[in-house]
């Protein structure tokens, strides 16, 4: 466990298998909440947030109940049922305690059960971090820290996103592509940029 | 029968779930590689969604109207594990080469929405037969995409060089490829809508 | 939305000068790096730069023959994404790649979005990033200067020779190459890139006149030269060639020449500076420690991606509010 390992999990969750450019998850609510940079970033924000504590209850789920028991093959209904009720749940407490918040950010929870991203890392952690069901060593700490630059990916596409289309609301964007298609057609320019940190090393 | 028949023909053209719903595009775009994950990933996605629409359409009047969402997503999952196993025994290289996006039928939005949207509100053979619809368009719209992506990514079809000396763009295999092509394949469908 | 009605896109002019004019200057700054890369590498990559213009200009005019816009191939644009596309490539590409580059940088980097002033990224750039991801083995492979064959005449159909980047990313000395050499343009590389002198006239005369200002390539080259003088280094920090990073790769050509573009570059000067930093950093960091052996095109074309966030949080204040 060192430095240069959280960087290269860093540049390789945000750029180079980004998680909505190249990893394509989580591209519905992308595609879909996109047009704003304000309700942009109040969904990065709460997939952040899910992304990070997801890694942390699964990993916990995995390492101490499914692997013990030897029932990995219940890792995807595991998963996805704990993500669904802890969302569930922080969406009642934040509408419960903090309304504004909820207003802001809250609404977007209900939608991020079923955004492939959250399900994703969770499924990604237990694939890199465990090898023959045992935990490297370190494996908590990236798996909590692969949560976050998970959600941070997610965050750096939607901001650049929702720039670029508030952009093209003043341009004459032929009637063809308007709307989705040139989504996916800038998505495509800006995986390609970000191919450029292909190989990284540091 | 007509009525079961026009169920199933709806998801191909009129409701394709890929390219006028725009549902389950996460695995569409990142197995589209080649026609053979296409393929797989179409297969294994129609069976999930007939059996979760048969069970849900069952028990709809069973289970209670709040956690209805729960319910639908263990039975999904139930049958996503089941295809893992069975894809793991007797296919590993197509597994493999499907990685997570397996588990990742769980939250597929095409069988989550079929089931709230559909086989909820439906009888057991009306949701068959939506089932049936919804997976082949989800198929089609798969082998379309990967199709052109395995020719021009690579200059093959199901494995097979097709013209020799053609210098495939390699990066229609990469994921920007997958992007691109959705994106040109829906402004051709939009072109399309407005001539009619 | 309340000042939609006030607001156009970019480039917003105010002099009473056309953009078809300030297009055709910028082609005529570039002239000198092309009549050195012809000088350098020969008449291929004479037929390179022919390609790449008039494969522009064609997809230009047939895709506004089929949209029915009015057909704009003079206006100079078109000329100038087929030029940059073509001074990023190497001079011994084969005939279809400046063709099909162009085509698709005018097509997906441009027309897609509308057309002029209307794209978010760099036309050239989108182009060359397409084909760098395509066929990479073309793209990354670079003819050796003429003057080199005539001291190493012994391998004459040998024409390929790695940069001087990548000769340093695969940790070999660079004896033979001087600052002298970089900056007259005696090295492998893309056609437009390697002669540092002739570029530096265009960009002088674009600075001279205005029509470029110096805060993203002045902002851009320095940062590059720090971040490389201090990381880049084998002995440890601080221990980095800034000069050589400068001299080598596109920098100087994706400075003045690309990142500048009006269109997919921020407004404000705060803006500019921030975008210069940027393209910079990103350059820096893919040279050091990336893949690729170079970081310029990818860096700029990120930056363009974050252009209208820059934007958005760089705009002045409205007077009175």
């Amino acid at each position: 466990m060192n430095v240069a390992q959280f960087l290269t999990i860093f540049i390789s969750a945000v750029f180079i298998y980004n998680v909505i450019l190249s990893r394509f998850l989580g591209l519905c609510s992308f595609i879909a909440i996109s047009k704003e940079t304000r309700p942009a970033i109040a969904m990065s924000l709460a997939v952040i947030f899910v992304t990070t504590m997801s890694s942390i209850i699964t990993w916990l789920i995995y390492r101490f109940l499914l692997i013990p028991f030897n029932l990995e093959y219940l890792r995807t209904i595991s998963f996805i049922l704990v993500i669904a009720t802890f969302v569930q749940l922080v969406e009642m407490i934040i509408r419960k305690i903090a309304p504004p918040f909820y207003r802001f950010f809250g609404i977007y929870l209900p939608l991020i059960t079923v955004n492939c991203a959250v399900l994703g890392v969770a499924v990604l952690n237990a694939d890199m971090f465990f090898v023959k069901g045992e935990a490297i060593p370190g494996s908590f700490y990236y798996s909590v820290f692969q949560g976050v630059c998970v959600g941070l990916g997610y965050m750096l596409a939607m901001l650049l996103m929702s720039g670029i289309r508030e952009r093209l609301d003043f341009c004459e964007v032929p009637k063809a592509v308007k709307e989705f298609p040139l989504a996916f057609v800038i998505a495509a320019i800006m995986s390609m940029a970000f191919m450029g940190f292909n190989g990284f090393r540091f | 029968m007509k009525k079961l028949f026009h169920e199933f023909l709806k998801g191909i053209i009129k409701e394709n779930p890929t390219f006028v719903l725009a549902l389950g595009l996460c695995p569409t775009l990142a197995v589209s590689i080649s026609l053979m994950n296409g393929l797989g990933m179409g297969v294994a996605a129609t069976f999930v969604l007939i059996c979760s629409n048969i069970i849900i359409a069952m028990i709809k009047n069973t289970i209670p109207e709040k956690i209805r969402i729960p319910c639908y997503i263990v039975v999904i999952a139930t049958f996503v594990t089941i295809t893992e196993l069975i894809m793991k025994a007797y296919s590993p290289a197509l597994n493999r080469a499907l990685g997570i996006y397996v588990p990742l039928i769980v939250v597929n939005c095409i069988v989550l929405g079929r089931a709230e949207a559909y086989a909820s509100k439906n009888s057991v053979m009306n949701s068959l037969f939506d089932g049936i619809g919804m997976g082949v368009g989800f198929t089609l719209a798969l082998l379309l995409i990967s199709g052109i992506r395995e020719f021009l990514g690579a200059g093959k079809l199901f494995g097979y060089t097709l013209i020799k000396g053609f210098e495939p763009a390699f990066v229609l295999a990469m994921p920007p490829g997958a992007l691109l092509v959705i994106g040109l394949l829906l402004g051709f469908f939009n072109i399309l809508k407005e001539r009619k | 939305m309340e000042n939609k009605l006030t607001v156009s896109v970019s480039p917003h002019l105010h002099k009473n000068e056309s953009v078809s004019k300030i297009m055709w200057l910028v082609g005529l700054s570039l002239l000198p790096s092309g009549i050195a890369g012809v000088l350098i590498f020969g008449t291929s990559a004479l037929r390179v730069i022919l390609l790449g213009i008039v494969s522009a200009l064609f997809t230009e005019g047939i895709l506004q023959i089929l949209t029915k816009r009015k057909i704009t191939i003079f206006d100079g644009s078109a000329f100038l994404t087929g030029l940059l596309l073509a001074y990023n490539l190497p001079a011994h590409v084969p005939f279809w790649i400046p063709i099909v580059g162009s085509g698709f940088a005018i097509a997906i980097g441009k027309q897609v979005f509308g057309g002029l002033g209307q794209n978010i990224f760099n036309p050239a750039l989108v182009g060359r990033a397409f084909l760098m991801a395509s066929w990479p083995r073309y793209i990354a492979t670079f003819t050796t200067p003429l003057s080199y064959d005539a001291m190493t005449s012994a391998t004459q159909d040998a024409v390929t020779s790695a940069t001087p980047l990548a000769l340093l990313k695969e940790g070999k000395i660079l004896e033979h190459v001087s600052y002298l050499d970089l900056f007259l343009g005696r090295r492998g590389g893309c056609i437009g890139e390697v002669c540092i002198i002739a570029l530096l006239i265009g960009a002088a005369f674009l600075l001279l006149r205005g029509y470029i200002s110096w805060h993203i390539p002045g902002t851009y080259v320095l940062t590059v030269a720090v971040f490389t003088y201090i990381f880049a280094g084998e002995n440890g920090l601080f221990t980095g060639d800034g000069i050589f990073h400068i001299l080598s790769g596109g920098l100087i050509l994706g400075a003045f020449f690309m990142a500048t573009d009006y269109v997919s570059s921020p407004l404000t000067q705060k803006g500019q500076i921030l975008f210069g930093i940027g393209c910079g950093l990103l350059t820096a960091i893919i040279r050091i420690w990336g893949g690729y052996p170079e970081g310029v095109s990818y860096a700029i074309l990120m930056m363009n991606a974050a252009t209208p966030i820059i934007d958005r949080f760089t705009k002045r204040r409205i007077y009175g509010k």
